[in-house]
């Protein structure tokens, strides 16, 4: 569920929470691996993986019904 | 539950572009100012990721000529003009000074040294919008905010405003994080606060926050603004958006490409191949055309930039990452979609509740000392920003020579809010805000949706004053967080309700209103359908633009 993050390399600042208007990391508490509370209410728009300090700690997996719907004229159907 | 007060001259309820822009003007005029947002002021409001689009008039780009060519507007990108020309007049007088004041702020307004007209306007024509980096926007107005003295309270939810002898006193809030209630005592109060975008089902079914606006966008202001007795306008006209299949996106106009069906046929008559200044207008000027061509059997329609140059790519790449699309882009990425080998299909995304809290070019309510703009009022970026530094310089004025009042602890919208909350929290089980949220939008898009007619809405009106009932003496919420969400759900509930009131009483098709029953457009009626409560009761008025 979005957002993903790699507890290895977080640094445990918790800015991705503290930005989230939608509050999907709801209780995450700074010094703690934020965790995903209500990932159903992820809307995203990638500010908790702009705001990270670190690259790679923090990304975003686009659920399976919100996929970009494109033409591939190569592909057999 | 534990109580905060807090007093201020103005209290900005929402930090989004009108919210902070209002704050910083009323800090300017040297009064005290409080910003209360939802989430946080840095990535809130629809202006969160940023925007690469802003109208303005430049009279040494345009001429002198300013009413000629907001006419020009009103005839063409415009469309059907449901507000008042005042406003636009006010809009474009104001528009230029604070691109300047953006500028100078550090808001990237200018594209290698100079004004860069394009999109959002058909060839020939004249241009509208300015290219702007946007992608920072939030961090710099809300820095300027408090450079001037501004506080800025995140993660407060306004509820209810507080009236006395027909003035606006103050607010009344709940914190979204902790089991508190937040009591403003304001000299007068701005609402920046959004559009009621969740009334109707999402892009996606079952996925209730896939949507442009975000998903805190849930009519607050405009549930607060009715309660108190404000008027509100047109709430029976729903919009419709166009973008991206299925990723809910604003944005259509940073598209350099060609709408076309899977074939290669374009589906409109403005561009033939992707042009870097001007997309294709079809978005805009006909947002049904994907469920159009779908319904007639054409479909899918597609937004094909396959034929884009290099040099325009790397111009659309840079813009899309200051109009919101960076996720996009990185899903793109990771999955192997490439703008020069694939079309993208776009949807005509649902309808979203319209409407809006009634304030004139002054930003000033129909209520005393309450003011508004942006998204609820006469929203796109530009008139946010306009309206929400002129509303914030007529609340500081009207601040200046208005009296304190307190509210007491015996007061009754202190006290309704507390009796709702708590129950709330009481309840063992019941339903939660998911639960009522779909039951409130499944209803709206079968009795109040695409077409309606007098029984429809009759019964549909029936349904819903059921369910609300229902939800409000049974809904429940095991923490702060889905409390807000409960309170979210019952505010749109109310608007829902009143929709259903505006349909039944515009007996005639228009726009996106459609009803059967009342097949014709009635020149009569082009007038605001206003909706107030008053002494306990709906009155409903027609009111010229």
């Amino acid at each position: 569920m979005p957002p993903v993050i790699n507890p290895e390399k977080c640094i445990k600042c918790n800015q991705c929470a503290e930005i989230c208007s939608e509050d999907v990391f709801y209780g995450s508490q700074k010094g703690e691996v934020p965790t995903v509370t209500y990932p159903r209410e992820c809307v995203h728009f990638n500010g908790c993986v702009a705001i990270c300090p670190v690259p790679g700690a923090i990304r975003l997996r686009i659920p399976l019904p919100m996929q970009l719907v494109y033409w591939d004229a190569d592909e057999a159907v | 539950m534990q109580t905060k007060r807090i007093k201020t001259d103005v209290l900005c309820i929402g930090g989004g572009i009108a919210g902070l822009m209002a704050a910083i003007r009323a800090a300017e005029m040297g009064a005290d100012v409080v910003v209360a947002e939802k989430g946080n002021v840095l990535y809130s409001g629809c202006g969160r990721m940023g925007n690469d689009h802003f109208e303005t008039y430049i009279p040494e780009i345009h001429g002198p000529q300013r009413d000629a060519w907001i006419d020009e507007l009103l005839r063409t990108a415009k469309g059907e003009i449901l507000i008042g020309k005042d406003l636009l007049r006010t809009q474009f007088t104001k528009a230029y000074d604070i691109v300047k004041l953006w500028n100078r702020w550090g808001i990237p307004m200018k594209y290698k040294g100079r004004w860069e007209f394009a999109g959002h306007s058909f060839p020939g024509r004249p241009m509208t919008h300015i290219k702007y980096e946007g992608r920072f926007q939030k961090k710099i107005l809300a820095d300027e905010a408090r450079k001037r003295g501004a506080k800025i309270i995140n993660r407060v939810m306004m509820l209810d405003l507080v009236c006395r002898n027909n003035r606006v006193i103050g607010a009344v809030g709940v914190h979204t994080r902790e089991d508190k209630l937040l009591v403003f005592e304001a000299k007068a109060v701005l609402l920046g606060t959004g559009k009621c975008s969740r009334l109707y089902p999402p892009l996606t079914p079952g996925w209730l926050f896939n949507d442009a606006h975000g998903g805190t966008q849930s009519g607050d202001g405009r549930a607060m603004a009715y309660r108190a007795g404000a008027e509100l306008q047109n709430l029976e006209m729903p919009q419709r958006h166009i973008g991206p299949k299925y990723m809910a996106r604003f944005g259509q106009a940073t598209w350099i490409g060609v709408v076309k069906d899977q074939a290669g046929q374009p589906a409109g008559t403005f561009v033939s191949k992707p042009d870097r200044r001007y997309g294709d207008m079809l978005c805009e000027v006909n947002k049904l055309a994907p469920e159009q061509y779908t319904r007639s059997g054409k479909g899918p329609l597609y937004m094909d930039c396959t034929d884009i140059t290099k040099r325009d790519l790397k111009y659309m790449h840079h813009w899309m990452q200051n109009e919101g699309y960076p996720s996009m882009l990185n899903h793109m990425e990771a999955n192997g979609i490439d703008f020069r080998k694939h079309p993208i299909e776009f949807a005509t995304y649902p309808l979203r509740g319209g409407g809006l809290i009634v304030a004139n070019d002054r930003a000033e309510t129909t209520l005393k000392g309450l003011y508004s703009a942006g998204d609820e009022s006469f929203g796109d970026i530009s008139a946010a920003a306009v309206f929400g530094y002129v509303g914030g310089e007529n609340a500081a004025k009207f601040a200046g020579q208005a009296k304190q009042v307190a509210i007491g602890r015996q007061n009754k919208v202190v006290g309704r809010i507390q009796y709702l909350v708590d129950g709330i929290r009481g309840r063992a089980s019941g339903p939660d805000w998911q639960e009522t949220g779909v039951a409130l939008q499944q209803t709206m898009a079968d009795y109040v949706g695409k077409v309606r007619n007098e029984s429809l809405l009759k019964q549909g009106l029936q349904h819903l004053r059921r369910i609300s009932e229902k939800a409000r003496k049974t809904i429940t919420a095991a923490n702060p967080h889905e409390v807000t969400r409960c309170l979210e759900v019952l505010n749109m509930l109310e608007i829902g309700e009143l929709t259903f009131l505006a349909a039944m009483n515009r007996k005639e098709t228009r726009g996106l209103h459609v009803r059967p029953d009342y097949p014709f457009t009635d020149p009569t009626l082009n007038q605001a359908q206003v909706i107030r409560r008053a002494k306990g009761k709906n009155v409903l008025q027609w009111k010229p633009y």
